[in-house]
């Protein structure tokens, strides 16, 4: 982008209103790191303080000793990663056949893909419960990570990118000798960083925070992820809310890295100089 | 990296610890139990494993958010344990799976006094002469209330029928300035239940409902709202710790729990408030809940079962497992234990637990308990006649209880279920043949075949064919009592979908979410394409922190963000009333009133998920090149023509695939509703999938249910379409 200057006004208005959209978003976090730190009696008041008057670590505490920490932050990284550098892999694969290979029915698989999306989730559940028990995967790792490895949604986020990437490039390498699948691996991918670092962020928290499917696939307790876990601390009716916001804090901070480190390939101009027809 | 390495060897003793399980050469037991008792029935199970030595209680804990759920995939996929901790209304489901043993065979040799009991207990173990399980636990519900308020109004303590109570309520609202004497809640069937049984009503017995009854009881609890001494509106989501201290509302109903509630989170009450009976109508009826245990009847090992069961619920571990966990017993003889029988809170539950009812024993129980709500919602409000309200209650017990006597033969449905299937398969290959044969462009690269092989494989068998199921299952009756047993499934046609179209709650389901998707989608990809310039923008420094910021509600685990939200729209205290106030406004029920809970899950809704689509926009504007800025603004182009000619133009393909995204997502709204406002107050807030999600998963309606995803799939279809066409029309254009 060119560079434009900008007057001092100008500055001070777009910080202002940049500054009041992040209280607005943070507000919530800030107020569930703070809760994690304060005492049952203060919790619950008419009128609560941002930060604790009087500094608690007995939620975290509690959670360390309800439940073992370490095995279920384990078992989440293991279904986390595995989901999402499958479906990331399997996605952006079919996504490049659909944006820039050539087979009969491309457009009509790709509309056949789209429509899939639209039926809601829930109904599907019970027969994928029905079809894992058929194939004998029940509590089974391949069982709880496989139906997640393929998404519509992903597939059809790449292509959008994928398509702008112009044909020239491909054209080029094919001509150097590049095999499909060198120029899928060595070229499409490094030009589509933003958009698998982004997908990377949605598979990883997506399945980060899953909860209903890790808790009917896997069978024993030392195979629950770290969400299926902390819902056990929820009693019937009683609620240990300095506890609970210790466990959102522990299952939030791992997921904010994951983003950090992502967001440091948005960067600027990788498909620059591109040509546009 | 010292971390790192600490982590690493973390994971690696736990892989080394899974890898060492050593063989056991006795009997095991498994067993499941819910929240809290799961951690807390190890001890039970050490008690039990020393005194029967060789055998091994593996003990399983699951959350009570989904324990249903799982509970019920564990007997459709045969993962049953041996026993488990089952919810006393979810009993007749399970039996009409026909999942649980009867213990009827056990009990004759058994030292186990079942008459020892408390009859509510009994009631939802003991059906048609057989007992199919035992109660581990009860609860039951009493009046909390303020005794220094009370006395100021002149009430030394709570009065113990219901005229007096009424006249209490009077006296005591009186007697302060502002706010009500009770918080009574109007979608809450159990309370309404206690106080219908007060007046002698009676459930399902001959009729539905006794006639007469209905209306009084209705009427009685009418006053209390109409004079204004409980809020119509804000008694669904009032906070009651904070309630009762701000003595906004000093009385209030609720179960044993609450007492270390109060203990612990408002310490500074302790002494002044105390509990009560609730008052007596005609007689005295509270609600009986808790918890029972139950043999599977996929049990390996029954005899040994039943005796972990016949210790668990005889007097002496029921005495005990009070000290540990604070649950209350179900035998008499066990609060006759001092720890219980001089525990001045507990006296009052020691009344109400005597005469405490559970519901009827129905499989189609949630379903029905859903109705009572709706039905006594309409005639609290006003909607309706209290004698209309009965009636239609009535009339759609009848209907859920109505059973099909309709039977086909297995060679009709293999044949009619393999038809159905290949209907939808031959569409897809006719689809897929017809048009040019060729590829685009004419060449085929099979290579393309192997990069969509891992893909297309792995949707075709966990979503297509499960759509194709769930297609199949939307003509048929499909619900609990076929769930572990297809004969009892059979073909219906379209009468599921033909009731959806005449069924009320469908309705407004769909309006909702229709103006939920209007509203919400461009709001939120409007905001999301805001925040993204903005992020871009070049003047911004730290632009990885405000990205974070942003995407942190996307984040954030909804547990932790309807607490908060729900705070910040408390009636009471929360921040919108609190900056109401300030401009001189009065405050409102956001999320009980009928007309502004809708939108007031539509802004938490766009608060939590417009990062979503700004992140996707912010990875998008990164790929617009450079060069075709500097080109436009040698021409001397304002930073607005930039917008309108490069940047949005750019943007086109991932705007239309945000604004189809978002509006599939907004179409199958579900979380806020759920976790919110339940779909009240009156239907105000039910969306397509959450009722979906409410046949299907908790009333175990999965025909009727799968219908209504076709419906819905029906309309997101057809949204799509438009979009697609606008844009191939828009595309025309550039």
């Amino acid at each position: 982008m060119a560079a434009v200057r900008h007057s001092p006004a100008y500055k001070f208005v777009f910080y202002a209103f940049m500054l009041v959209s992040v209280v607005i978003t943070l507000f919530p976090f800030v107020w569930m790191l703070s809760t994690s730190f304060k005492s049952p009696g203060e919790i619950f008041t008419k009128t609560p303080t941002i930060l604790p008057q009087l500094w608690t670590l007995d939620g975290y505490r509690n959670l360390f000793a309800a439940v073992n920490m370490w095995l279920h932050f384990f078992n989440s990284v293991i279904y986390a990663v595995s989901i999402t550098v499958l479906s990331v892999l399997f996605n952006a694969m079919a996504a490049y056949a659909f944006a820039k290979l050539k087979f009969p029915g491309r457009e009509k698989l790709f509309a056949l893909l789209l429509v899939t999306m639209m039926v809601p989730g829930q109904v599907t559940m019970l027969p994928v419960f029905l079809i894992l028990k058929s194939m004998g995967l029940l509590n089974s790792y391949a069982g709880l990570v496989l139906p997640g490895t393929a998404a519509v949604f992903a597939i059809f986020m790449i292509r959008q990118f994928m398509t702008e990437i112009p044909e020239e490039i491909l054209e080029a390498a094919r001509i150097d000798g590049f095999s499909e699948f060198a120029i899928f691996w060595r070229i499409m991918l490094p030009l589509c960083r933003p958009i698998i670092a982004t997908l990377t962020v949605f598979s990883f928290i997506g399945a980060w925070n899953d909860f209903l499917w890790p808790l009917i696939i896997m069978l024993r307790e030392d195979k629950y992820t770290l969400p299926v876990a902390l819902a056990g601390l929820n009693g019937q009716y009683n609620t240990d809310w300095g506890l609970l916001m210790a466990g959102a804090v522990v299952v939030v901070l791992p997921a904010v890295i994951i983003f950090l480190m992502a967001q440091k390939h948005y960067i600027k101009g990788i498909a620059a100089g591109a040509v546009k027809g | 990296m010292i971390l790192k390495n600490k982590v690493f060897y973390a994971a690696l003793g736990i892989l080394l610890c899974q890898g060492s399980v050593t063989v056991f050469a006795g009997e095991q037991l498994n067993v499941w139990a819910i929240g809290a008792e799961g951690k807390l029935i190890r001890q039970a199970a050490e008690i039990f494993e020393a005194r029967n030595p060789g055998v091994k209680v593996v003990t399983q804990g699951i959350p009570w958010t989904g324990a249903h759920e799982k509970l019920v995939t564990a007997v459709v996929g045969n993962m049953a344990p041996d026993i488990s901790q089952m919810g006393t209304t979810w009993m007749p489901e399970f039996r009409a799976m026909n999942a649980i043993e009867p213990l009827d065979g056990f009990m004759g040799s058994s030292a186990l006094d079942t008459a020892d009991f408390f009859p509510g207990a009994r009631d939802s173990n003991y059906y048609q002469d057989k007992w199919y399980g035992l109660p581990w636990y009860v609860d039951t519900r009493v009046m909390y209330y303020r005794t220094d308020l009370a006395a100021k109004a002149g009430y030394k303590k709570l009065p113990a029928d219901w005229e007096s109570f009424y006249k209490f309520s009077k006296a005591l609202k009186a007697s302060k300035n502002g706010g009500y004497a009770f918080s009574l809640p109007t979608n809450d069937w159990q309370i309404f239940l206690m106080f219908y049984w007060q007046n002698g009503g009676e459930l399902l017995k001959d009729s539905p409902l006794t006639a007469g009854k209905f209306e009084g009881t209705i009427g009685y609890l009418k006053r209390f709202f109409d004079e204004d001494l409980a809020p119509l509106e804000g008694g669904n989501d009032t906070d009651q710790l904070t309630a009762i201290e701000s003595g906004n509302y000093p009385v209030f109903i609720s179960g044993p729990w609450m007492i270390s509630q109060l203990q612990t989170n408002k310490p500074l009450l302790n002494g002044r408030w105390a509990t009560a009976p609730l008052p007596a109508g005609e007689k005295r009826a509270s609600f009986m809940g808790g918890c029972n245990l139950v043999l599977f009847r996929s049990s390996p090992n029954k005899a040994l079962a039943w005796k972990f069961m016949e210790f668990l619920a005889g007097p002496e571990m029921q005495a005990r497992w009070y000290t540990l966990s604070g649950d209350l017993p179900a035998s008499r003889k066990a609060w006759l234990a001092p720890a219980l029988a001089k525990n001045p809170q507990l006296a009052s539950f020691r009344v109400e637990l005597d005469t405490a009812k559970a519901p009827p024993q129905v499989a189609e129980w949630e379903n029905i308990a859903g109705n009572i709500n709706d039905a006594v919602e309409e005639a609290v409000f006003g909607r309706v006649t209290p004698q209309a309200a009965r009636e239609k209650l009535s009339a759609r017990i009848e209907k859920i209880l109505a059973k099909s006597e309709r039977q086909q033969s297995v060679a009709f449905k293999i044949g009619l279920a393999l038809f159905l299937f290949l209907l939808p398969v031959c569409a897809v290959l006719l689809h897929l043949r017809k048009g040019p044969r060729a590829a685009p462009g004419g060449k085929f690269q099979p290579i393309a075949l192997l990069f969509l092989l891992p893909a297309v494989l792995i949707l075709a068998v966990f979503l297509f064919i499960p759509i194709i199921a769930s297609f199949i299952a939307s003509m048929t009756n499909w619900n609990m009592y076929g769930v572990n047993d297809w004969s009892k499934v059979v073909f219906v046609g379209l009468e599921n979908y033909s009731g959806l179209l005449r069924d009320p709650v469908f309705l407004a389901g769909l309006r909702n979410t229709l103006v939920f998707a209007f509203i919400g989608v461009p709001v939120s990809v409007t905001l999301s394409l805001a925040m993204a310039l903005a992020l871009n923008a070049q003047v911004l420094r730290a632009k990885a922190f405000f990205r974070v910021a942003y995407f942190i509600p996307v984040i954030t685990t909804m547990v932790a963000v309807a607490m908060i939200w729900r705070w910040l729209y408390n009636p009471e205290f929360g921040l919108f009333n609190l900056a109401l106030s300030y401009v001189g406004l009065p405050g409102q029920n956001w999320l009980s009133n009928q007309w502004l809970a809708l939108p007031s899950l539509i802004l938490m809704a766009v608060w939590k998920g417009f990062g979503y689509n700004t992140i996707i926009f912010v990875a998008a504007l990164q790929s617009i090149p450079d060069s075709l800025y500097e080109s436009i603004a040698l021409d001397g182009a304002s930073t607005r023509q930039e917008f309108w000619y490069i940047t949005l133009p750019m943007l086109r393909n991932t705007a239309f695939f945000v604004i189809v995204m978002t509006t599939i997502g907004y179409l199958q709204f579900f979380a806020e509703p759920y976790i919110m406002t339940g779909g009240g107050p009156l239907n105000s807030t039910m969306s397509v999938v959450l009722y979906m999600y409410q046949q299907g998963f908790k009333f175990y309606n999965l025909g009727y249910a799968s219908a209504m995803a076709y419906i819905l799939f029906g309309l997101i279809f057809a949204f799509t379409a438009v979009q697609f066409r606008v844009q191939k029309k828009m595309e025309g254009n550039f």
